[in-house]
């Protein structure tokens, strides 16, 4: 499969072009959801642990390497293992989602005050699609929609690495040009060009706040959720981003710019302004050509945990950045499929929790002939409303507060947490083959053009929708509170009341 | 919505009636003695169909976890009901304290400040699973709302009964814990329109 570069990015930046700098920026942040949510939705978080103890009972038993006295202990550790990674694993992951989407928001808010030029998420939407790679960083590395595995998890500290690293397979890869090494190099580059040429203040334009006393209410951002929650081994819920990880910031002045772009460095890449002093986790390779866990210490109940060092946090914070977040969820799995490694009996670690899906999964695999047209529909509807969710953030930088709150409550926490996920999570009950292989659907997160039909977006998706609930009753009469009421939002921006039984919207209170 | 719900006072806990009779059984004796919530049912954050709908803790943002059942709007609700006793906050300087306290001293402080009488709930810290399922004859019903990072009623102890053993004694840590940091919590959270 060709991998389609997301971009092409220049050598520096100026003031003639740090407009489509930005822009480039906004896509770089853009792309990582897809891919992070891609991994998220593979993970069977929460399954029966019933079932999953008399399955590795079962496998250990039929082993027959050890008495039966030793089985049930040794299944009820290993059935730990998998529930309380499985689990993490996806709130580090979901952590590093809600951030990515406030860098994506912060990016946005920069460019809307500095450049005062809208964000057009629109246009990238447009042209993202997987594999992809993020061009003009070096080494160049691809990225792809993928389930959870070492070498998925490889890729996000790549996208992450607070430091330069050498590519593993550099001999195999030709000689690209040289731009930036790490996305925080980049936007140094950024806040450079900013300070030096934007001083500001700028022209008020529509921006994406935090709260504030005395203003009206802005939910835009929330660090945690419940999906951010794991569980240890006694069940004692742990949160995964902190309080103090960060808001979205008004940006009204080059110093404002430079604090939006410089949380976003510190969240992906960790300690910053006191880089120099502290000890931090980096991105270096073994002898295998994967990267080198972090240490790992076993208790005595044969707990593992994995031992973080000072830069690994944020500045000033508890927060782990996400690069120390994704080592984690690495050095942990690799420490894991090891020890079911060398337990007889045992199936591929992963495999206990990890549903079978493809790489790089496109519609046009669902979409043959012989296949399942359930899958298809769904598909569409995810890649629909993941555009939408694009179409409705790009809108709130053309309205005021009043109608991003409503956007936000009626179009885009419901998108997110709800209709996308459903999406998302659903689409694994059914199956494709490709290349005489079986595999679980997943969403492909392809470009999704509203364009193609005279219809508005949101009569495009309830379209989809209707269809989807003829083959497959699961989508038929999910009732008004779901799709229908959503925001109906136009390429344009336009915005039709058409939200049931609530006779105050949209929009101007 | 059923013609039989718009006439009744719609509410999203234990505890959270202010009339006789506007439990979910409609048998209670006065304010705040409602066995469960009237509201309509839905499951997770944005998805209530009324004003005052949102059940709070598991979507949303810190000062929407502030007000459960207080929302202002259809739509506007932060999460689903009822409010089940294990069910703590996920975000804000609240996080992994109990909904439902929060919810009843929003509830007390509203019937003190118009000098309006109510009863103690009939469970301290709200309903359990098992309570809502036999009061409204259901058998292993999940009323716990959305998200999808597991039951937060649960232990992974093999042997059941030790689990449901381990599992309560958690929740109750949580609960008590919640109770002792309610001063905190409240003063964490301002009132609506403050």
């Amino acid at each position: 499969m060709t991998t389609k570069k997301l971009f092409k990015f220049t050598k520096n930046v100026t003031p003639d072009n740090l407009e489509d700098v930005m822009q480039q920026a906004i896509a770089l942040e853009l792309a990582t959801i897809p891919t992070y949510l891609s991994t998220y939705y593979s993970i069977h978080r929460a399954q029966d642990q019933d079932k999953l103890y008399a399955k590795i009972h079962k496998q250990l038993s039929q082993s027959g390497t050890r008495p039966a006295s030793e089985v049930d202990a040794l299944a009820q550790e290993l059935k730990l293992d998998i529930l309380v990674y499985s689990n993490k694993s996806a709130a580090l992951i979901m952590s590093v989602v809600i951030e990515e989407m406030l860098h994506l928001a912060l990016s946005c808010n920069v460019k809307q005050s500095v450049c005062q030029v809208a964000p057009d998420l629109m246009a990238i939407g447009k042209v993202l699609s997987f594999p992809t790679q993020l061009d003009g960083h070096i080494p160049e590395f691809q990225i792809n929609t993928s389930k959870l595995s070492l070498q998925q998890l490889t890729t996000f500290l790549q996208i992450e690495s607070p430091k330069p690293f050498v590519d593993p397979y550099a001999d195999k890869q030709k000689r690209s040009v040289v731009e930036y090494q790490t996305i925080g190099g980049l936007y140094k580059k950024i806040e450079q060009c900013i300070i030096d040429n934007f001083p500001g203040p700028y022209k008020k334009r529509p921006q994406l706040l935090p709260p504030e006393a005395g203003a009206g209410p802005r939910p835009f951002y929330s660090q945690n959720s419940m999906n951010t929650v794991h569980y240890d081994r006694d069940h004692n819920p742990h949160f995964a981003n902190e309080n103090d990880s960060g808001e979205l910031v008004g940006v009204y002045d080059s110093k404002t710019a430079v604090e939006a772009l410089h949380l976003i460095v510190e969240q992906g890449e960790g300690s910053t302004t006191k880089q120099n002093e502290k000890k931090q986790h980096t991105l270096e390779w073994g002898q295998d050509k994967m990267p080198i866990p972090m240490e790992i210490v076993v208790d005595e109940n044969n707990v593992p945990s994995v031992v973080f060092w000072p830069g690994d946090y944020e500045d000033e914070g508890k927060e782990l950045a996400h690069f120390a977040k994704f080592l984690e969820a690495y050095s942990l799995g690799r420490y894991y499929e090891e020890k079911f490694k060398n337990i007889q009996g045992l199936e591929d670690f992963n495999s206990y929790f990890v549903y079978d899906q493809g790489t790089n999964p496109t519609q046009a695999d669902y979409d043959a002939p012989t296949g399942n047209k359930a899958l298809a529909l769904a598909n569409k509807l995810g890649s629909a409303v993941f555009a939408y969710i694009l179409l409705m953030i790009e809108t709130c930088y053309y309205k005021e507060e009043d109608t991003q709150y409503e956007l936000f409550m009626f179009g885009i926490h419901k998108s997110m947490i709800w209709l996308l996920s459903e999406t998302g999570n659903h689409i694994n009950t059914y199956t494709y083959s490709k290349d005489d292989q079986a595999y679980k659907g997943a969403l492909t997160f392809e470009p999704y053009s509203f364009e193609n039909s005279f219809l508005r977006p949101k009569e495009q998706i309830l379209e989809i929708l209707d269809e989807l609930g003829k083959v497959d009753s699961y989508w038929a009469n999910w009732g008004e509170n779901y799709f229908p009421s959503l925001p109906d939002v136009g390429m344009d921006h336009s915005i039709i009341k058409d939200i049931p039984k609530v006779p105050s919207t949209p929009y101007k209170h | 919505m059923s013609s039989e719900l718009v006439s009744r006072e719609l509410h999203v806990c234990m505890g959270l009636n202010s009339c006789k009779n506007a439990g979910y059984s409609g048998d209670n004796e006065c304010a705040g003695q409602g066995d469960c919530s009237t509201a309509v049912e839905h499951p997770c954050h944005t998805l209530n169909a009324c004003k005052g709908q949102g059940a709070c803790g598991i979507f949303g943002t810190t000062e929407e976890f502030c007000h459960p059942g207080e929302n202002d709007c259809r739509y506007q609700g932060s999460c689903g009901v009822p409010i089940l006793n294990s069910r703590f906050m996920a975000q804000g300087p609240n996080k992994g304290r109990s909904v439902w306290l929060l919810a009843r001293a929003r509830f007390e402080e509203k019937r003190k400040a118009n000098n309006q009488t109510f009863g103690e709930a009939p469970e301290p810290f709200g309903p359990t699973e098992e309570f809502v399922n036999k009061l409204r004859g259901t058998t292993g019903q999940n009323y716990s709302s959305c998200a999808q990072s597991g039951s937060r009623a649960c232990s992974y102890i093999n042997d059941k009964d030790k689990r449901k053993i381990a599992m309560e004694e958690r929740v109750l840590k949580m609960e008590v814990e919640s109770l002792e940091k309610l001063p905190d919590t409240l003063k964490t959270c301002p009132k609506n329109n403050e």
